[in-house]
């Protein structure tokens, strides 16, 4: 084969995803309103979460429980980039972003770019939360995966709940301040009222009271802006650059990436530690090493993810907690432990069920939790098993299921 | 020196809390090799229904009066009848069908279990979303003796001693009676027991209502302690069993005495550190600690590390 | 080929051991709890040569496989690979460097497709990164068409190519084992064990075993000991046997030698004539 189209196969689900990222975004979701433009964010992001865990759930059958953990560095990392490089370059949190990720500034749309500074920032903060989520994922997963497999269950719900109360300690997030607070004495400069200035808590020594300074974000350096991520309250001051085009791009580059790893020489080597990890180590595979690059790569994932969030919707502790790793679990089983399709098409479901069920409300949970019993109990594979849509063996079984349907009513009729 | 005791005597009454919930994660590892995610959704059914039932019968009580000493017994009884039927049900519908399955699927049962028993709980009929207040089924604030400096309760004698009792009790039922040696012979090689004649089934049916008795007192010397009880879905609750699998890890688990040994290890560790590092992060702490047994001393405390035969 | 190197085997008896022990163990003992499962096992595996490991139950033969894989650490003494020592690796660093084996309890990969349990044992000779995969680079490309073909050409040679399609656990017992063994070959080692390959095979799947094993030895020039209960097969295609009894080396020499071992026979009497007792 020539040159060019072995480098356009190699490139094809990439360049799938770039087209439809960009079919949804510019065509399909013009159609939509904010709320369900919103929806599809969700999904995607949820995609994205539910794809990562099947590397490390479904491929190497390993038990994290914790995923919502990455999300969260990832989120907060990302999320923490933006907003203090944006107070630091532009001194404040406006999106300045171009035709793919929108604008809060007040211009013409037609104007926009297609790929604007603030671009840039998002894309580098994205990667900057999902790095810092790998190597986290690096420093959790080596001692625990080298033990028996539910330790890490274990250990991963315990690392999330740690993120957790790491990031509900956190402090207040800058904010504008009138100018006087901030600049006690100093006469504001004309059409300046107010300043994104942080708070500091200083004990005076002379009362034992504590007191509230301000320092203008002009005056604060970087370090002193990001860490304070608004602890309980939330992180709603990142600038949204999130978009249609982005998620559905990044879950694209999500599951391909996935599935080329699956059908690759290592994917193989994934499964089959979930099948008899004595054998696969029998046969050369480095089972702890792998164990590890597919944590890894999953909390990579779910760190993008986590990033995408952040600038789309309020980060908080809550929203990373046992709950949500449990939502991401669900997913992953009823869609088939090691099936790409099948995480993904569950995470469509799950997000977008409860979404129909509004009047349930109050037995959503419930129902989800007999389903989980159920499945695990009638069957166990979940919807696909390890297949997935675009294999041929799934379609060959399923056409092989519907004659053998047919010809027994016939086989009944001629007894 | 004042700060020093104060930290023993939590450590101490906290460990028993700890130590009872543990007890249900360790048996039921031990012979199935499961975790039981829904464990501490049982130990919550202990303290609501010790809360929900109180205020039931108490409701008459004056505000501020303590109720008669009969009620805390009464109340701890009923406690252990629900969660034992609770425990018994799940075993029996959710996790029998899959004695067979690979762990991962028990353990997912395990979660949609857990899933299933807090939102059930919540609806409105139950326990629904509210935190319940407990009744005064004990003197709060007299206090016995001092012991330089260290006040002690009725309370704390009354958790200390409800654990012991229950501690030694479990004790000699696994040691010292015949259910016991069928319970330690299903855990040791559940294949083996069947053939001699052990009724594995009924075995571990067994050790679920004895799991979720300790985790039914437990939660009732939860609902005495801190007075208020929240609804089944906090995850406050969820962290509480975590510590107490946590606690059952660093013992060693599926080992009873070890069990005990880490819960205690794991209370102090909670209490020295918010007393002389920062309150703040007690979670932290537990979490390192675990993270640090299982790199050194995977097999526990007390437990010895398994080699698969192959 | 194959007489040349029974012939190396004949000087490395003599004593021109570094030249061509493909594997050997010296002194090595393991216990369990109070359980002596091997006590001072020693042996060498002369390159090119095929012998055998036989026992009655429980005589340790699997432990020592274990032993020697690295699945188990003994207590003491040495395992050489190739006059190399590799006590301490982990089995994937000993598979790497080129020691393959089978299961007692069939081990494959049960969910995988025949052809993807022999492909995923080319995987340790592999040499694309992640990355490249990710990317389908032509290298990763190219070496995953030389894997296919290779495990291709290994199933033909197993007799298994028609079925590769079927999930491993739905094979019939014979082509599980005789799937283990080509899994194992697709490794590239210069070492194999088979522990009880013909086990659960019919009278003719054995037959065709012993030629399929033999030729094995002198195609791809590979080391094997193996451990076996059916005394037929091991008498005819072993050159040297060792027996194990309660862990320890009760004798070792030609098949002639061994079957006349008076210790032989009455270790394996002995359990004869317990079982009779039963
Ligand atoms: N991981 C282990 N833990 C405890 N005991 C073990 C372990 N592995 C093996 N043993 C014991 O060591 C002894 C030798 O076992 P081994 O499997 O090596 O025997 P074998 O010669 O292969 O027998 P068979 O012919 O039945 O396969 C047995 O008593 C066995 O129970
Ligand atoms: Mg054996």
């Amino acid at each position: 084969m020539p040159t060019h189209v072995l480098v356009a196969r190699a490139a094809l689900p990439f360049l799938v995803s770039l087209l439809l990222a960009l079919l949804l975004h510019f065509g399909v979701a013009r159609f939509l309103d904010d709320y369900d433009r919103g929806l599809v964010m969700s999904v995607g992001i949820n995609i994205m979460l539910a794809v990562s865990l099947t590397m490390v759930n479904g491929f190497t059958g390993q038990f994290s429980i914790g995923h919502a953990g990455f999300l969260g560095v990832g989120g907060y990392v990302a999320g923490a980039v933006t907003y203090a490089t944006s107070l630091k370059l532009y001194g404040d949190l406006e999106t300045r972003g171009s035709m793919l990720s929108g604008t809060s500034l007040n211009v013409d749309p037609a104007t926009l770019s297609w790929f604007g500074q603030g671009d840039l920032l998002f894309v580098a903060s994205l990667l900057a939360g999902g790095c810092a989520a790998a190597l986290i994922g690096y420093v959790v997963g080596l001692p625990s995966l080298r033990l028996r497999g539910d330790y890490l269950a274990i250990v991963t719900l315990g690392f999330g709940e740690i993120v957790r109360v790491l990031i509900q300690r956190t402090d207040k997030t800058a904010a504008l301040q009138a100018w006087d607070r901030v600049h006690p004495g100093v006469p504001a400069p004309e059409g300046v009222s107010r300043v994104f200035a942080i708070e500091n808590s200083v004990l005076d020594p002379a009362t034992g009271l504590s007191q509230t300074t301000y320092t203008a974000v002009s005056d604060a350096n970087w370090f002193e802006i990001a860490p304070r991520v608004g602890g309980s309250l939330g992180f709603s001051a990142v600038p949204d650059y999130t978009s249609i085009f982005w998620v559905v791009l990044f879950a694209g580059v999500t599951i391909a990436v996935a599935s080329r790893i699956k059908r690759s020489t290592f994917g193989r080597a994934f499964l089959s530690i979930r099948e008899d990890e004595i054998a696969s180590e029998a046969m050369g595979v480095d089972t702890v090493r792998y164990k590890v690059r597919a944590f890894v790569i999953a909390a990579f994932f779910a760190g993008l993810a986590g990033g995408l969030f952040a600038h789309f919707k309020s980060m908080n502790p809550n929203e990373i907690g046992f709950a949500r790793s449990f939502d991401i679990v669900i997913m992953v089983v009823l869609g088939g432990l090691g099936s790409i399709s099948g995480a993904s098409i569950a995470a469509i479901i799950v997000t977008l069920l409860p979404e129909w069920l509004r009047g349930l409300d109050q037995y959503r949970m419930i129902i989800w939790a007999l389903a989980l019993i159920l499945m695990m109990i009638f069957r166990p594979q979940g919807l696909l098993g390890v297949r997935e849509i675009w294999d041929k063996a799934l379609w060959q079984g399923l056409v092989r299921f519907i004659k053998r349907e047919k010809s027994s009513p016939k086989a009944g009729g001629g007894a | 020196m004042d700060q020093l005791l104060q930290a023993i005597k939590d450590s101490i009454t906290i460990g028993c809390l700890y130590a009872l919930i543990a007890l249900g994660y360790t048996m039921v590892y031990g012979i199935l090799k499961f975790i039981n995610f829904a464990h501490s959704d049982v130990v919550v059914i202990g303290a609501l229904s010790t809360a929900v039932l109180g205020e039931r019968m108490l409701h008459k009580l004056a505000p501020g009066a303590t109720a008669a000493w009969y009620y805390g017994p009464l109340l701890l009884l009923l406690a252990i009848l629900i969660c034992s039927t609770v425990a018994f049900t799940v075993e029996r519908l959710a996790y029998r069908p899959l004695r067979r399955a690979p762990r991962l699927n028990v353990l997912i049962t395990a979660i949609g279990v857990s899933l299933l028993l807090q939102n059930a709980g919540q609806l409105k009929f139950l326990f629904g979303t509210e935190p319940h207040p407990v009744p005064m089924l004990i003197d709060q604030t007299a206090t016995i003796f001092t012991v330089l400096g260290v006040k002690f309760r009725w309370l704390d004698l009354a958790i200390i001693g409800t654990a012991i009792i229950f501690m030694v009790a479990l004790d000699y039922l696994v040691f010292h009676t015949k259910i016991g040696r069928g319970m330690r012979a299903v855990s040791h090689d559940t294949r083996i027991a069947s053939l001699m004649g052990v009724p594995v089934d009924r075995i571990i049916s067994f050790t679920f209502i004895t799991g979720a008795a300790l985790a039914a007192a437990g939660g009732f010397l939860y609902a005495l302690r801190y007075q208020t009880v929240t609804q089944p879905a906090d995850t406050g609750w969820a962290l509480l069993g975590l510590k107490a699998f946590v606690a059952a890890v660093v013992g060693g688990i599926g080992n009873i005495r070890g069990a005990v040994l880490g819960a205690l290890a794991i209370a102090c560790v909670e209490n020295f550190g918010a007393a002389y590092l920062h309150p703040g992060y007690t979670d932290v702490y537990v979490f390192v600690i675990l993270i640090l047994v299982l790199l050194f001393r995977p097999g526990g405390i007390l437990g010895k590390a398994v080699v698969e035969k192959v | 080929m194959s007489t040349a190197s029974r012939q190396q085997g004949g000087f490395v008896e003599q004593g021109f051991r570094e030249m061509s022990v493909a594997l050997a163990a010296r002194g090595v003992s393991k216990s369990f709890g109070g359980l002596k499962a091997v006590q001072d096992f020693t042996l060498e595996l002369p390159t090119g040569s095929l012998r055998g490991l036989i026992g009655p139950n429980g005589a340790g033969k699997t432990t020592v496989f274990n032993l020697l894989t690295g699945v188990y650490q003994p207590d003491v003494g040495v395992v050489e690979l190739g006059g190399q020592s590799i006590l301490g690796l982990r089995p994937s660093k000993i598979a790497s460097l080129g020691m393959a084996r089978t299961f007692q309890n069939i081990r494959l990969f049960g969910e995988l497709s025949v052809l993807d349990n022999v492909k995923l044992a080319c995987h340790v000779r592999a040499e694309q990164s992640m990355l490249g995969a990710i990317l389908r680079t032509a290298f990763s490309r190219n070496e995953e068409a030389a894997i296919e073909a290779k495990a291709r050409r290994l199933l033909q040679l197993f007799d298994l190519d028609d079925r590769r399609d079927e999930a491993g656990r739905n094979l019939p017992y014979g082509d599980q084992r005789r799937l283990e063994i080509a899994r194992a070959l697709a490794t590239n080692p210069k070492v194999l064990l088979l522990d009880e390959p013909a086990a659960g095979m019919n009278p003719q799947e054995k037959l065709a075993l012993r030629a399929l094993i033999r030729r094995v030895r002198d195609e791809f020039g590979v080391t094997i000991l193996l451990i076996e209960h059916d005394m037929g097969l091991v008498m005819d295609i072993c050159e040297h046997i060792t027996v194990l009894d309660h862990g320890a080396v009760i004798s070792r020499g030609t098949p002639q030698q061994v079957q006349e071992d008076p210790k032989v026979i009455e270790a394996y009497l002995g359990v004869a004539e317990e079982s009779e007792k039963q």
